[in-house]
Formats: structure tokens, C-alpha cells, sequence
């Protein structure tokens, strides 16, 4: 999967956990102003690591802001294609 | 039964509970793997750890502030800490989201409140925790389950463990500004339990089986699934708090596979399962187990439950039976009333003006009116009353302070006085929360206190307002941090001075401050010109008259 179809699927989980439209996100977003707290964002992880079939640790999420940083740490845990 | 009616401690409902075989804990793991501990197994690791902690010098009475993210290591390590007479401080592992430096004052913090002597990590929360010793925390040392429990276990005398004795201490909120740790002796512990699994509680039946997933450093995790389950033996499966945050489902279907009769939540947690359900989920799942869905730690939305109740109706589940909406705090061990177990939750629709003066007066089909679900009643000796500021008594139906008292209401906060002063009155515990009894039940309404309570999670503003304080641009001391209600949540609001040049920057700079310290997310971020938030003689911000101005629109912001 490429970064740009990641981004997308980034978007359309967004969307769904936090029940606004987040279609048009972009990288650069910083996550706390999209209103996703810190239980939306870990609902986030568990479905992006069940959908992509990736595992996530704790530890990798420290100090996570942007949607970059955060689909960085899961872009380099998928399986190479 | 009776064996375990005359346990009078942790310690000896733990030893008896140990003859009953095949039944125990069963915990799951992050990565879905299941352990069975029997009780008796949990008995014997139990007396084990105890011995460990001995040896390392820690004696009866101690603080040991445990810091353990793995709940079966957590249970155990809390089980043999009682069982040497030292006294568990369960201090919450660090969240993934948040910054280090927040969590390690809040922990210093709990250590120093507590007079820790030692703190019990894991391997997994040990990288972080350790950095607390470079902060004025008290500690004389950490240890690691994995190396202090490695090996037999040295002979040790039994320590006597008597129901007066501190059981542990209950921190009720990571706040960094007043850190108050309730004393939790072993005759509240008791008292509490058979009080709210008895009879008049959730009435404990032989085949039940608890299923939960609340946070082990938390009253109801801790007491409701934990030690409250121990003392009259009821098994229970515990969840990972962080895998259902990863899959809410998670919890529903652990309640269906292990066939659970008894749960607990607060109200966001059933409001967030709901909306994630999708018709084939429902399918799936046959819930005709589950007899009782219970509800607490925040206020509770009558719509809430009952869309729950109605998305789960095809999957076997009977709201009107299971639902069970509670009220209580850690100050009286857990519990302080419960509604009727079986019969349909109570909802009180009150005119909204009316209920703003005090009054909970019945709704007309045309009025503004609140939902208000009922609470219950208090436990056989407990008293509940509902009094005015000079403490007296009021009428049915009229808005006052909630205060009780009976073996279940704690002693007071460890080594602080002046806190425990101000709660424990004349023998009443004065909880700080607003209701009335209609009919005999309590109705919670409100707040006397500035708490702020989201997602089942207690913050102190004072904190908010200080960590925002210090953020430049932010005119120092000029913020102020409350709750409002939008539809029906309860949800953050910070109100700012500064100048306008700086909102845009300022807003998001807020917004991704508290969220890293708190994880939490604030609904709006006011910066309102310098001056202008509302001051008392003293020049201090006041919360509640610029919590008035938000909601009547007339706080002054800046673009």
C-alpha cells in the first residue's frame, strides 16, 4: 500500500470513529484539532491494525501529533508488498 | 456462603474464597491470550509475594505505589501487598498519547501525597517510571515484579491483618494540584461489598460471572471487579482498559463468549459501543446472559442506556431488567445507592428553569425539561440525606447537597487534614454533588465542586488552567477551564486571555497542549481579549460566571 492509499484509508476510519467528515484531511493536520481525543485515537490504531493487518505498540504512539507523524510509525510497520 | 460471611479482611475473604475450587480470575491479555488463575492459585502467589516484599524490607503499614499496566500482575501484586500488611497506592500507567512530563509530576506527586517507600513496576512501565526519581517523589526505591518474584519464596511469618487497617489508599484523580488519597480500611472494603452484592445490591448469585474492562488503578474497576468480587466470590473475566479502547466491541462479545452475567461502565462507554454496532455484530451475539448491565462514575443519560438497550434488544439483552444505574464515590469505598435490581430504570423529566432554582418540579408537554435518571437507594445502614448549606435536611424534590454515611464511608484522605475536614462533617460525608429524592430515590444533578468529568475520567480545571497558563501569549493566570454540556456530554471548555493577533496560533496551541497533558480534547478554545474574563475581588478567574457567559453567548472572543 502506498502513502497516498494509506492517507485515504486514514481518512475514511477518521470519518467513521469520529463521526465528521474527514475526506479532505491532510497530512499536516495536527490530530488534537480534528477533536480526536485520546480514546478516538486509540480506536483508531485498533482499526487500522486489524484493517491493514499491522500490530501497533504502545510505545511507538509517544509524542504522536500530526496525521504524518502518526501514518509514519503504521506506514513503516506494513508488510513490505 | 457462610464461610466467606465471616471474612472480615481482604486477607481472610481471600483465604476462604481459596477452598472454593475450580473457580478464579481469568485475565486477558493485550494480544487476546488468556490466563486462568484459581483462587487458590491466586492465594498461594498471593502469600509468595507477600514474602518477596517482606524480604525487601518493606514492612506492615508501608505505602508500595504499584505502577503496573498488566492487570494479572497488578491483581496479584495488590493481592500480596495485603497480604503483608502493606498498603497498594495503584497509581494509572501511562496512556500512550500523553506527554511524559505531566504523568511523572501526577505520579511524584501521588508518591510524595502517600509517603511511598517503594514503587512496584513492571518491565513494560519501568522505562518510564523510574524517571520519577528524578523529581522529589520520596522513593527509596523501585522494584521490578520480574526479578523481586523470580525464585522461591523466603519463609515468612504471617502478618496480622486487621478489618481497622488500611487496605490501600484510592487516589481520586491524577490532579497535580491536590492529590488526595482516600484511606480504604478492610472493614469500608467489606461493608461495601456485601452491601452492594447482597441482597440489596446485585443480589450475588452462584453462577455469575463478572466481565469488565475498567482501569485496575479505578474505584470501580478495582473494588466493583476486583477485591468487592473476591470478598463474595464471584469470578470474573478482566479485559485490557486499552483493548477495548482499540475495539469497543471487544466488550460485548467477551460478555457473550464467556456467557457474563454482571458488567459495569460509565455512560460514555455505553454510548461509544452502541454506535459502533452494526447489524451483523447484533446477530452474532446472544447477551440473554447478561442480568446486569450497571452504569456509574458520571452522569448518566437516560437516552444513552436506553439506545443501548434497544440496539441489543435482537441479541437477548432486557434493559428493563438489566439496567442498573448507580451512584457512588471513593470517598464511601465505591457504592452508595443502586437502583432496584430488575425493575425499569427511572427517568424524571424536570422543567429546566425550575431545576436552575433548585426546584425539580415534573414537566409540562410544552416546558424545557431535563432527563434525569434515578440513582436508587441507599444500602440497610447507610443513610442518605439531601441537605441545604446549614446541613439541614430538605423536602422531597428540592436540589441540595448529597451526604451519607455508614460502614461503607471511608475515614478520610491520608495525611491531609485540611481536605478531610472540608468533606467529612459531623459525621457526613459531604460528596460535593448535587440531587434531590423523588419517591424515595435520589436523582443526581449536578456539581457543588468545579470537577470536570469526562469519559468517566475526574480532572481538576485548576490544572488545566495552569498548564495553559504557562503557554506564551496566554496572559499567566488568566485562563479559565470548565465543563458545559453539549448534547448531553459533558465536554471541556478553556477560555483564554490574550491578545488578538495571537488566537488563530493560540487555539490550536491550547487545543494540542491539553491534549497531550490530559488526552483529553476541548470542545472550544476561547481567547478573549485581556480583562475580560470574569475576576473575584481577589483577581482571581471565576469558572462558574464565565461558564454562565459561554452558555448565554455573551463571552467576548476574539476571531
Amino acid at each position: 500500500m502506498n502513502r497516498s492509499e494509506l492517507l485515504d484509508k486514514f481518512r475514511a476510519m477518521a470519518t467513521e470513529i469520529a463521526e465528521k467528515d474527514f475526506s479532505h484531511v491532510s497530512e499536516d493536520a495536527v490530530i488534537a484539532d480534528l477533536g480526536i481525543d485520546s480514546l478516538g485515537m486509540l480506536e483508531l490504531i485498533g482499526t487500522m491494525e486489524r484493517d491493514l493487518g499491522v500490530a501497533i505498540p504502545d510505545d511507538q504512539l509517544v509524542g504522536i501529533q500530526t496525521v504524518r507523524q502518526l501514518l509514519d510509525v503504521v506506514h513503516r510497520r506494513l508488510p513490505a508488498a | 456462603m457462610q464461610a466467606l460471611e465471616s471474612a472480615r479482611t481482604l486477607v481472610e475473604a481471600l483465604e476462604r474464597v481459596a477452598e472454593r475450587s475450580g473457580r478464579g480470575f481469568r485475565f486477558v491479555g493485550v494480544d487476546g491470550v488468556e490466563r486462568f488463575y484459581t483462587y487458590a492459585e491466586m492465594w498461594r502467589i498471593a502469600q509468595e509475594r507477600a514474602a518477596h516484599l517482606l524480604a525487601a524490607g518493606l514492612r506492615r503499614g508501608d505505602r508500595l505505589a504499584l505502577v503496573i499496566g498488566e492487570n494479572d500482575q497488578f491483581v496479584l501484586s495488590f493481592l500480596g501487598a495485603t497480604v503483608a500488611g502493606i498498603v497498594p497506592v495503584p497509581v494509572f500507567p501511562r496512556g500512550a498519547f500523553k506527554a511524559l512530563d505531566g504523568y511523572l509530576d501526577v505520579l511524584a506527586h501521588v508518591c510524595r501525597a502517600a509517603r511511598a517507600r517503594a514503587m512496584l513496576v513492571t518491565e513494560s512501565s519501568r522505562s518510564f517510571a523510574e524517571r520519577v526519581l528524578e523529581r522529589d517523589c520520596g522513593l527509596e526505591r523501585i522494584l521490578r515484579c520480574e526479578t523481586l518474584f523470580a525464585g522461591p519464596a523466603p519463609s515468612a511469618p504471617r502478618v496480622p491483618v486487621e478489618p481497622e487497617d488500611l487496605c490501600f489508599l484510592q487516589f481520586t484523580s491524577g490532579s497535580t494540584s491536590r492529590p488526595k488519597g482516600v484511606q480504604v480500611r478492610h472493614r469500608n472494603l467489606v461493608a461495601n461489598a456485601r452491601a452492594f452484592l447482597g441482597p440489596h445490591g446485585l443480589d450475588r448469585r452462584d453462577d455469575d460471572v463478572g466481565v469488565s474492562w475498567l482501569p485496575l488503578h479505578h474505584d470501580m474497576g478495582l473494588i466493583g471487579f476486583v477485591l468487592g468480587t473476591l470478598v463474595c466470590d464471584i469470578p470474573v473475566v478482566l479485559l485490557p482498559t486499552e483493548s477495548f479502547g482499540r475495539r469497543p466491541r471487544l466488550w460485548l462479545e467477551t460478555i457473550h463468549r464467556h456467557r457474563g452475567t454482571i458488567t459495569y461502565a460509565p455512560n460514555f462507554a455505553y454510548d461509544l459501543v452502541t454506535r459502533r454496532l452494526k447489524p451483523a455484530d447484533v446477530a452474532s451475539l446472544d447477551l440473554s446472559c447478561l442480568r446486569v448491565a450497571g452504569c456509574g462514575a458520571e452522569p448518566i443519560r437516560a437516552r444513552t442506556l436506553q439506545a443501548f438497550a434497544d440496539a441489543l434488544r435482537p441479541a437477548g439483552f432486557d434493559g428493563d431488567r438489566a439496567l442498573l444505574p448507580s451512584y457512588g464515590m471513593a470517598e464511601a469505598t465505591l457504592a452508595i445507592t443502586f437502583h432496584r435490581l430488575g425493575t425499569p430504570m427511572r427517568v424524571d423529566r424536570v422543567d429546566a428553569a425550575a431545576l436552575r432554582a433548585g426546584r425539580a418540579v415534573p414537566a409540562g408537554p410544552d416546558a424545557q425539561a431535563v432527563e434525569l435518571v434515578g440513582c436508587g437507594v441507599p444500602f440497610p445502614d447507610h443513610e442518605l440525606r439531601i441537605v441545604d448549606e446549614a446541613g439541614r435536611t430538605l423536602p422531597e424534590r428540592v436540589v441540595g447537597e448529597i451526604v451519607t454515611r455508614g460502614p461503607s464511608v471511608t475515614s478520610g484522605y491520608f495525611e491531609n487534614e485540611e481536605a478531610t475536614r472540608e468533606s467529612w462533617r459531623e459525621g457526613w460525608l459531604h460528596t460535593g454533588d448535587l440531587g434531590y429524592v423523588a419517591d424515595g430515590e435520589l436523582f443526581v444533578c449536578g456539581r457543588i465542586k468545579d470537577l470536570i468529568i469526562v469519559r468517566g475520567a475526574n480532572y481538576h480545571p485548576q490544572d488545566i488552567e495552569w498548564a495553559v497558563s504557562d503557554l506564551e501569549g496566554v496572559r499567566r493566570g488568566n485562563v479559565v477551564a470548565f465543563s458545559t454540556m453539549v448534547d448531553g456530554f459533558e465536554s471541556l471548555v478553556v477560555a483564554a486571555e490574550a491578545a488578538s493577533s495571537d488566537a488563530p496560533e493560540l487555539r490550536r496551541r491550547i487545543a494540542q497542549l491539553v491534549q497531550e497533558r490530559f488526552g483529553l480534547v476541548p470542545s472550544h478554545v476561547a481567547i478573549v481579549p485581556v480583562g475580560t474574563l470574569p475576576k473575584t475581588s481577589s483577581g482571581k478567574a471565576q469558572r462558574r460566571r464565565t461558564r454562565m457567559l459561554f452558555e448565554e453567548r455573551a463571552l467576548a472572543e476574539h476571531p
